[in-house]
């Protein structure tokens, strides 16, 4: 189908309004009447509360509420309802809500917190998962199985294990005797921050009449949020109002109830005031949550030739305190831990385990990052010690066409092969390159992953064509910064056959536009873009039944093409908005089409009886492929080159695909080299960017971003998905690369100048 | 206690009655509800908040409001000129350099800071020049991209 838009590299359609200056985040919400909250943190990484002594808090001039947990008792949990608003009898992480201030302004609000006196009960604490599930560690939850929980996820009661899951498929003893290697080695990829330039915010108002809590969030998914709020305060869906506003960046932080909460809890007291909580960095840095810290055991058998026969994996993750989404994660991440490759016999045991530390949850890749950093790194050492080439040993392995996948779904794998070859290429893989120069040694690595979306979830959208032929799109799926709203007006335009800026996306608004699962598994572009391809072409249908009627022409013999009604026959033509002028221009009126998109019924994701959950409805493929120097002299290592192929099925818009892929090698980058929390008995002590490095431009290498199209059969206009799997295999690829330079393996992340240089000096003492 | 800053935002004076604790990121914001300046962490870490004084860009989380007394600021929200967008401004839309969008304010301003001394400004320049401003979403490719658009770009060639 020819399109005028998708597959175009349009400029964002949020560009003008952020080069501007105009855009609205959450920290940028201002109103009439509004507080400012403040929040008292626990010193403590686990203890009871003894007493709360607020008295001295509520007469600074000013304050206007001051909220404990006594005061607000709820808890709340996306998966696992274990967190409270504010803490009540115990605190479970250094720098937990304990209680939280509303004042005039925000200098009254942190005056006042300085004054709530609290006495606790210092309590043993556990800040590593391996010891946290082990007999006599210190209990965290004490009333873990009375959580409310989805049945999805195994709590193991009395003790510290929030998530217990098992899965196998074939036969592992059978597979691993016929292999003629066994491979055995152990991974540990650390937690990492998000660290949105945007920290989290949240202004909430409680109406007067206490029937609804409006909440201004930049949160990836108002709907989930919305509802959790509801369930946690017994309140029907519609009395949690969320607005959402532009978001200064999310990478799956976002995606829980964080500020949120504190705002909800406040402004239930200050009488219809509305009131804005906005985490400071430190906050941010040691108090919002961050991607799960995970100890991952592979133990793999492999036929002299490189093919797998066997594959046991075993992954204990760090929950921390509250559960947040671990518990998704640690399934879900655990089901792709056997990487892209076809793998006849497999097992996996997946722990997810509370500790006394910052809670847990979503990061771009939702555990992808995790098992691909154990997958890949393992992969390599497999082909070094078998010498085989690494591009080899995955080609042998590799899923193709009409495969299955572990839970029996058919694969659709084009597209993997390619992204392999396309890297390989483009770093010269296999090319004689001069690979030292004094202290500096270079090297190449590559590594694949796999990723797939949540499966099945709904999206839902309205399309609205005004009686002056402009459209507005309501749809839930906000802008997280990754370019939604672009990629949404360009399936909109083309499915309807209009301009591009005749097409207005306003931000979502719980009580206007209608379902979504959320920003997040990197489904938008396909879900939501699905169900605007199908309203799209309903409101074209019905635009075309009008013209037809107005013109007194057949609608068969009419087109559609921005934004102008031709009749093929005569080549007469009319625009859209001369027909809506003619049809509505009296009174007014408009023309609504509705769409629906769900993966549920699609032939696809057919699977196993009851483990169709496990499968996705479409497969992102990627390889990078690293060339890094390494100075032998100071252990500093520097990315010069990545090449970086991902499937995305069809690039409705290859800027903002460039955009996803060059920014995640960014991340990867920063996440593998720089980015290391320096913890004290569950005290984050850098808890600032001047001690939390994040890469900057300096670090830029150079980065070639390549697109391969496979084509999805059922995505709209054949897209699959980008944001997650572009961070993934930057970790491993790295390390590979590393090890090609130095000959040394480094199985745990970061890899710090410090770490490199010691591994150095260990390997050639100073004389 | 109140004291009274006089100073030029935009091209426009202002006379503002403040406490003297406050600095000038929160006069922009809160007093003059210029909110395209941004905060990312207060400290003078993230460049998040940068605006131009007298022309230079400064960490405006790190400066008080009463140091800008006589100067002139510029903010996001000024260089749109006539209705036509800054060529800055131009070329971040269209060579993608914007996706969440909250560093792209510091980054135009202190590029524009740049280009207005040195027109002619390559590559290394502009990395070393916007280096102290943190971009989560990893988009320096195409913003070093369209900085260079912006510039006669003759150290480059």
């Amino acid at each position: 189908m020819k399109t005028n838009y998708v597959g175009k590299s349009v400029p964002r359609v949020d560009a003008l309004e952020k080069v501007t200056g105009q855009a609205i985040y959450c920290v940028d919400v201002e109103l009439p009447g509004m507080l400012y909250g403040a929040v008292l943190r626990s010193p403590l990484a686990h203890a009871r509360i003894i007493e709360i002594d607020k008295s001295a808090a509520t007469r600074v001039p000013g304050v206007k509420a001051v909220v404990t947990g006594n005061d607000f008792p709820y808890t709340f949990g996306h998966m696992v309802k274990d967190q409270p608003f504010l803490a009540m009898d115990k605190v479970r992480y250094v720098n937990e809500p304990l209680a939280a201030v509303a004042a005039d302004t925000e200098a009254a609000a942190q005056e006042a917190v300085e004054k709530i006196q609290v006495k606790y009960e210092e309590l043993p604490a556990v800040f590593d998962p391996r010891k946290a599930a082990a007999t006599g560690a210190p209990i965290i939850h004490e009333n873990l199985e009375r959580y409310d929980h989805s049945s999805m996820y195994k709590i193991v009661p009395g003790t510290n294990v929030c998530t217990h899951m098992t899965y196998s498929r074939g036969d592992v003893d059978k597979g691993l005797s016929e292999a003629d290697e066994i491979f055995q080695n152990e991974f540990y990829i650390h937690p990492v921050a998000h660290t949105p330039m945007e920290t989290h915010a949240a202004v909430v108002q409680h109406d007067p009449s206490g029937r609804v809590f409006t909440v201004w969030s930049s949160t990836d998914a108002p709907y989930q949020r919305a509802k959790d709020l509801a369930n946690a305060l017994g309140l029907s869906f519609n009395q949690v109002h969320f607005l959402s506003t532009y978001s200064g960046g999310g990478f799956g932080g976002k995606g829980a109830i964080v500020a949120e909460g504190i705002g909800v809890a406040l402004a239930r007291f200050t009488k219809g005031r509305p009131v804005k909580v906005v985490f400071s960095r430190q906050e941010e840095l040691t108090a919002s949550q961050v991607r799960l810290e995970a100890f991952l055991k592979l133990k793999t058998g492999v036929k002299k030739d490189g093919t797998l026969t066997a594959r046991v994996a075993e992954i204990t993750w760090d929950n921390g305190a509250y559960s947040s989404k671990g518990p998704e994660v640690a399934r879900r991440g655990a089901m792709t831990i056997f990487g892209p490759y076809r793998t006849p016999h497999i097992r996996f045991v997946s722990q997810l385990v509370y500790t006394n530390k910052q809670p847990s949850g979503a990061y771009r890749g939702f555990g992808t990052n995790q098992v691909t950093w154990a997958c890949e790194a393992q992969m390599d050492i497999i082909a070094n010690k078998l010498g085989i080439n690494p591009v080899e040993i995955r080609l042998k392995n590799f899923y193709q066409d009409g495969d299955r996948y572990i839970n029996g779904q058919v694969m659709q794998a084009a597209g993997l092969r390619e992204t392999l070859e396309k890297a390989s290429q483009e770093i010269g893989w296999g090319e004689q390159y001069s690979r030292s120069t004094g202290a500096l040694v270079r090297g190449k690595g590559i590594a694949t992953t796999i990723k797939g979306t949540a499966t099945p979830t709904d999206s839902y959208c309205f399309i609205k064509v005004n009686f002056d032929g402009s459209i507005t799109v309501l749809t839930s799926s906000v802008e997280i910064g990754a370019g939604q709203k672009t990629v949404l007006a360009q399936i909109a335009a083309d499915s309807i056959g209009v301009p591009l800026d005749s097409i207005l996306i306003p931000n979502p608004d719980t009580h206007v536009t209608p379902f979504d699962f959320g920003v997040t598994s990197s489904r938008t572009t396909y879900h939501m873009g699905n169900a605007i391809r199908m309203a799209g072409q309903k409101v074209r249908k019905e635009i075309l039944e009008i013209a037809a009627d107005v013109l007194g022409a057949n609608p068969q013999r009419l087109l559609l093409c921005e934004g102008k009604i031709m009749d093929k026959d005569s080549e007469h033509e009319v625009s859209l908005k001369e027909i809506m002028t003619k049809k509505y221009g009296g009174k007014g009126g408009t023309i609504l089409g509705d769409g629906h998109y769900t993966p549920a019924r699609s032939s696809i994701i057919n699977a196993e009886h009851k483990i169709q959950w496990m499968g996705s409805i479409f497969w992102m493929w990627a390889t990078h492929a690293a060339e890094v120097e390494v100075d032998t002299e100071t252990g500093v290592v520097k990315v010069l080159r990545i090449a970086a192929a991902h499937d995305v099925g069809r690039a409705i818009n290859p800027m903002a695909c460039e955009q996803q892929i060059e920014g995640s090698v960014i991340m990867g980058i920063s996440n593998t080299l720089f980015e290391e929390f320096k913890m004290d008995r569950g005290r984050i002590m850098n808890d600032t960017f001047a001690d939390y490095k994040v890469a900057s431009m300096l670090d830029l290498p150079v980065i070639v971003p390549i697109i391969v199209e496979s084509h999805h059969s059922e995505g709209p206009f054949g897209a699959k998905g980008i944001g997650e799997p572009a961070l993934s295999p930057t970790a491993p690829a790295i390390a590979n690369a590393i090890f090609d330079a130095l000959g040394i393996r480094f199985n745990e992340l970061p890899i710090t100048r410090e770490k490199v240089l010691s591994a150095l000096r260990e390997r050639d003492p100073v004389q | 206690m109140k004291i009274s800053i006089d100073l030029t935002v935009n091209g426009e004076r202002h006379q503002v009655d403040t406490t003297p604790w406050i600095t000038l990121l929160e006069l922009l914001r809160e007093t003059l509800h210029l909110t395209g300046t941004k905060e990312g962490c207060g400290l003078g870490e993230c460049g998040s908040c940068i605006v131009l004084v007298d022309g230079r860009p400064v960490n405006s989380c790190l400066m008080l409001a009463v140091d800008a007394r006589g100067r002139q600021i510029t903010t996001i929200e000024g260089l749109v000129s006539n209705g036509d967008l800054h060529p800055l401004q131009q070329s971040f839309i269209e060579k993608g350099a914007v996706q969440c969008g909250f560093c792209t304010p510091a980054m135009i301003l202190s590029a524009k800071a740049l280009l207005d001394e040195n027109p002619d400004a390559g590559e290394e320049e502009i990395k070393q020049t916007l280096s102290g401003i943190i971009c989560r979403c990893g988009n320096y490719k195409k913003i070093i991209e369209a900085v260079r658009t912006a510039s006669d770009g003759k150290a480059d060639s």
